[in-house]
């Protein structure tokens, strides 16, 4: 079967200049839950931000159903393979800019905000008293976390790529979270790609990667 | 237009009383300013004296090439000193200034001598050098400001930089927030001082040519000209710096490449 997503070779190292990975390419199926584990500071971040073409990698090839995107298609790649940050960043302003800016920054987009969509992902994570017009600069870590999450979850991307999209969370709010993201995952022309950390998580997921030592590996 | 009093070495000489005694208030508060004070006194002294020197010349041999020499040689300057002024910079960064400066110019410098005053001949320097002096002088705090400004927001708002971009923005779509803040920015010196022309001061050159004997109509009117040129100049030239810039930071890739920022900006 031809992969859905291949993307590859990237090479990254830290700071000091300690190899994180060396010429780790992806090859994944559509309609799975594909985790990444390995240990902190290993470079799962980074990897996900080399996925998402974010990082600087002009010599890469990145190809989603047999189409090629670099140079100046990469911002169409990313509208493709959209991250969902760790640390939920956001925009200046009110919930409802930061949920609806990925519709409205782009001239001509097909797509449209679905406030009522929008409204009813945020009361299946706990967020339902979350009025439209709150502050983003007010609300906390875990509200942060879960409104990055229905942001990328509402953009309705091909390629979900999330960066410990539960971590911080109760147990009941990450496995609704985690049912959103499966339920996104798992359709066909779809495929979430997620860093875990908590393995009862990853033990869910239909394919597992491990970051570790540089090289990527599945998980048995 | 000789009815002004000349200022002589001795007048001079009293007005230095003026700098020696701001000198001493620093002295005796302890602020530590009197010897920079004092270089700076010593510039104004050297740099203008300089100057008027080259511009009696220049007046008396009345060739274009060397006033167009000149205003080269003050893009230069002015340019270097932009950057200088910003915190941050990056390789490129000087010939982006410059570039600025000299487009800037030459358009608003242009539009101004040639087609609001029309000066003839086209090069005069009695009117050239003096107004374009006041473009790059004005554009020079403004593009300054404009580039620390852009610079400071890429990398302490990148997150929300990169947030745009991980949602598809285009290069454009991306730099659009970052690069009207920045022009903003630039642009707010001369604003406040339209704003506060004529009421909470006198502008400078209104001033000058009032103290050297013109009608006061006369000279507000030079004075607005001046107002709107620098405001148009430094305009332009914010915005130009700013997509010049930008594109050190961005390619079409649409990729926030901070590595190429460096804290001193002494490129």
């Amino acid at each position: 079967m031809a992969a859905f997503l291949e993307c590859g070779p990237f090479s990254a190292s830290d700071g000091e200049g300690r190899v994180l990975f060396d010429d780790v390419s992806l090859s994944l199926a559509d309609g799975q839950f594909v985790s990444v584990e390995g240990p902190s500071g290993g470079g799962k971040s980074t990897l996900l931000r080399h996925v998402t073409a974010l990082a600087y990698s002009p010599d890469s090839v990145r190809r989603l159903n047999g189409e090629n995107y670099n140079g100046a298609a990469l911002p169409k790649w990313r509208s493709h393979v959209s991250l969902v940050a760790q640390d939920a960043p956001m925009i200046a302003g009110a919930v409802y800019r930061n949920l609806s800016f990925p519709f409205l920054q782009r001239a001509g987009c097909e797509k449209r905000f679905d406030e009522d969509r929008a409204a009813a992902l945020m009361t299946q994570v706990g967020l339902e008293r979350l009025p439209f017009d709150r502050e983003v600069r007010t609300l906390s870590g875990g509200e942060r976390h879960r409104l990055a999450l229905i942001r990328g979850l509402l953009w309705n991307p091909k390629v979900i790529v999330a960066d410990e999209p539960l971590a911080g969370l109760d147990p009941d709010i990450a496995a609704a979270c985690l049912d959103l993201l499966l339920r996104f995952g798992r359709q066909p022309g779809r495929l979430l790609l997620c860093v875990l950390h908590d393995p009862e998580m990853s033990g869910r997921a239909d394919r597992r990667l491990r970051l570790a030592d540089g090289q990527l590996k599945g998980v048995a | 237009m000789s009815d002004f009093i000349e200022l002589g070495p001795l007048q001079l000489a009293l007005a230095t009383i003026l700098i020696v005694g701001a000198g001493a208030v620093s002295m005796a508060l302890r602020l530590g300013v009197e010897r920079r004070l004092g270089v700076a006194a010593l510039r104004t002294v050297i740099q203008l004296g300089l100057l008027g020197l080259i511009l009696e010349r220049i007046f008396t041999l009345d060739n274009p090439l060397l006033v167009v020499g000149l205003l080269l040689l003050m893009t230069m300057f002015a340019a270097r000193e932009a950057v200088t002024r910003a915190s941050r910079g990056y390789r490129g960064i000087l010939i982006d200034a410059w570039l600025t400066m000299a487009a800037t110019c030459f358009v608003i410098g242009g539009m101004v001598t040639q087609v609001v005053v029309g000066v003839e001949p086209w090069y005069d320097p009695q009117y050239v050098i003096p107004l374009l002096g006041m473009i790059l002088g004005n554009s020079l705090t403004g593009i300054s400001l404009c580039l620390d400004r852009f610079m400071d927001h890429l990398e302490v708002r990148s997150a929300e930089v990169e947030l745009r971009i991980a949602f598809g923005a285009t290069r454009r779509e991306a730099l659009a927030a970052p690069l009207r803040d920045a022009v903003r920015t630039g642009m707010i010196p001369i604003v406040n001082s339209m704003a506060a022309a004529g009421i909470v001061s006198l502008p400078g050159m209104m001033t000058g040519q009032i103290l050297a004997g013109s009608p006061p109509l006369q000279a507000v009117a030079y004075q607005i000209v001046v107002m709107f040129m620098i405001a148009a100049a430094v305009a332009l030239g914010a915005m130009l710096v700013v997509v010049l810039a930008g594109r050190h930071f961005m390619g079409v890739d649409a990729t926030l490449r901070l590595d190429r920022m460096t804290s001193q900006s002494n490129q």
